[in-house]
């Protein structure tokens, strides 16, 4: 995709209540990712772009503005590597639409 | 904690409440477990309310369910870059009640359904989530929480804790997903005033358009688009299996993809000026008939997303989440009056109602499906393309002979797929849908 699409705009429209420093979800071992994850694909599948490649070839996580779907536990089949819990009872995304 | 319930539901969507209004109204001591500030907050869906599932439920819902827009017209696109070709069914006979399917908002839509299974007597438990089930042996005994002192027990759990469908999982009563068996879709709800959305969309108050899209927007995954028109907002959204957005060379993220289609020459004037309020994802069981897991057990049930109930060729999901929450219900009930315990000798009765219904009627009708589309991805990128060239030859006169067009038409499908993959396109199509 050539056109730049911020999805900090789109996540500022949602009302979260986050649990602070109790992430629900967590990378098991950051070695795995930055050495035996050639595509990192966690990356760019995230709708809401929780995980970060830097520049190092680490990937770092930050569940905030996470929606819950699922998909990063999905896809990192080949490494199991992502810890995935739904958040405690009443914290996480509150969709005021749905 | 050592209250003892009938039964415990976990999760509060379209299934979850199907089955505790169901029990409840029978009687039973009924606990709903639902881990949102309120029923409706980590739901997701297009939404399409089919009136039938629900009606089964609460037949005279219409009188104060939060409905958006009874639905007079389908219209189904394909598009290229810059163009669609599409067909629209539009028919008055939609617009007699009672109608049959509606625009919801599932916020609003799951609260009241909440209450309605509130009133019928379950006793609701909101801002908890399940971590596990409580197992003896292989029996599913209670659930264990994050709140309440942790335990709570039940002689029978139905889990409708959605597509991730965690507490199985954990359970051993089945493994991971595959990405192969889910689509990703994400959309957003865009507000505008309600006489916007008549003169656009050519309707009258109350009544509603549904536009579902497919072509090269999803840059050839295996996926589809669309835009629902609610009173004051409009619903766009697009989505894509999962393991296609894994495997896309090009590393396009959903909400890229949904930008894409946004800014569609054929999209965008419909959604000009929209006021964007919520961005939301989610997953969307699409496997099929060949992925719905083991569905009962000694002492429980799967219901709705949670068991893969999808229908993803007719875009139907929450008829089908109710009718499998109504029919787990209707089995505890049948067995308690039996005086049988929840076994899962007792519990296969769920399955065979199932079994018996229109549920794994359709999902048998359509079992290759997903399997031919995935390996086929031609229908969602070549076919589009070539309908819009071949509509655009046609309808543009430039001088050049009507035979000359028909052949060049002609001649594009051919170079395209070749004469035999056509045929093959057709063939494996029929065979997936009859």
């Amino acid at each position: 995709m050539s056109a730049a699409v911020n999805v900090e705009d789109k996540l500022f429209q949602n009302r979260y209540k986050v649990d602070h420093g109790r992430p629900h979800i967590q990378i098991k071992d950051a070695a795995i990712c930055a050495n035996d994850c050639a595509e990192q694909q966690c990356t760019y599948v995230c709708p809401a772009a929780c995980y970060t490649a830097e520049g190092n070839g680490a990937v770092t996580l930050i569940t905030d503005g996470c929606l819950e779907c699922g998909s990063c536990r999905v896809i990192c089949t080949e490494h199991t590597n992502v810890a995935w819990e739904y958040p405690r009872g009443g914290h996480g995304i509150l969709f005021k639409f749905g | 904690m050592a209250e003892q319930f009938d039964a415990i539901v976990v999760g509060a969507g379209p299934s979850g409440n199907a089955a505790t209004y169901t029990l409840a109204k029978a009687g039973l001591k009924v606990l709903q477990i639902e881990r949102g500030e309120y029923p409706g907050s980590k739901n997701v869906q297009g939404a399409i309310l089919y009136a039938q599932a629900l009606e089964q439920i609460i037949p005279d819902f219409r009188d104060d369910a939060p409905l958006e827009r009874h639905i007079i017209e389908q219209r189904m696109w394909m598009l290229d870059d810059n163009s669609f070709v599409g067909t629209h069914y539009r028919s008055d006979d939609y617009n007699k009640p009672p109608y049959n399917r509606y625009t919801i908002i599932r916020a609003q839509f799951d609260k009241w359904f909440s209450s309605k299974v509130r009133e019928a007597g379950a006793l609701l438990i909101c801002e908890t989530t399940v971590e596990h089930l409580l197992l003896d042996g292989d029996t599913v005994v209670g659930v264990h929480c994050d709140r309440m002192g942790g335990e709570v027990r039940a002689d029978v759990v139905i889990l409708a804790d959605g597509v991730n469908s965690t507490l199985a999982r954990k359970a051993g009563f089945h493994g991971e997903i595959s990405s192969k068996n889910v689509a990703l879709a994400v959309k957003e709800i865009l507000f505008m005033p309600e006489e916007t959305i008549q003169s656009r969309f050519n309707i009258k108050e109350d009544e509603g358009v549904v536009i579902e899209l497919m072509g090269t927007v999803t840059e050839g995954m295996v996926g589809t688009g669309f835009l629902y028109t609610n009173k004051d907002s409009l619903t766009i959204g697009v989505g894509c299996m999962l393991s296609d957005f894994k495997a896309n060379p090009k590393k396009t993220t959903p909400y890229a993809l949904l930008e894409k289609l946004k800014r569609h020459p054929s999209v965008a004037p419909l959604i000009e000026g929209g006021e964007m309020k919520e961005y939301a994802a989610h997953l969307i069981p699409e496997g099929g008939f060949n992925a719905v897991p083991k569905i009962f057990g000694n002492g429980w049930m799967i219901v709705g997303d949670s068991g893969g109930f999808v229908n993803a060729a007719h875009r139907e999901g929450s008829n089908l989440a109710m009718t499998t929450g109504r029919l787990a219900a209707e089995t505890v009930i049948a067995a308690r009056a039996a005086g049988r315990p929840m076994t899962a000798r007792t519990l296969k009765a769920y399955k065979d109602a199932l079994d018996e219904s229109f549920v794994m009627k359709d999902l048998k009708k359509y079992r290759n499906l997903p399997d031919v589309l995935e390996k086929s991805p031609q229908f969602f990128t070549t076919y589009p393309e070539l309908v819009n060239r071949a509509a655009k030859t046609l309808f543009t006169v430039d001088g050049v002979d009507k035979m000359t067009k028909q052949r060049e038409i002609t001649g594009s499908f051919k170079s395209a797929r070749k004469f035999t993959g056509l045929v093959g396109d057709a063939i494996k199509l029929w065979r997936a849908t009859r």
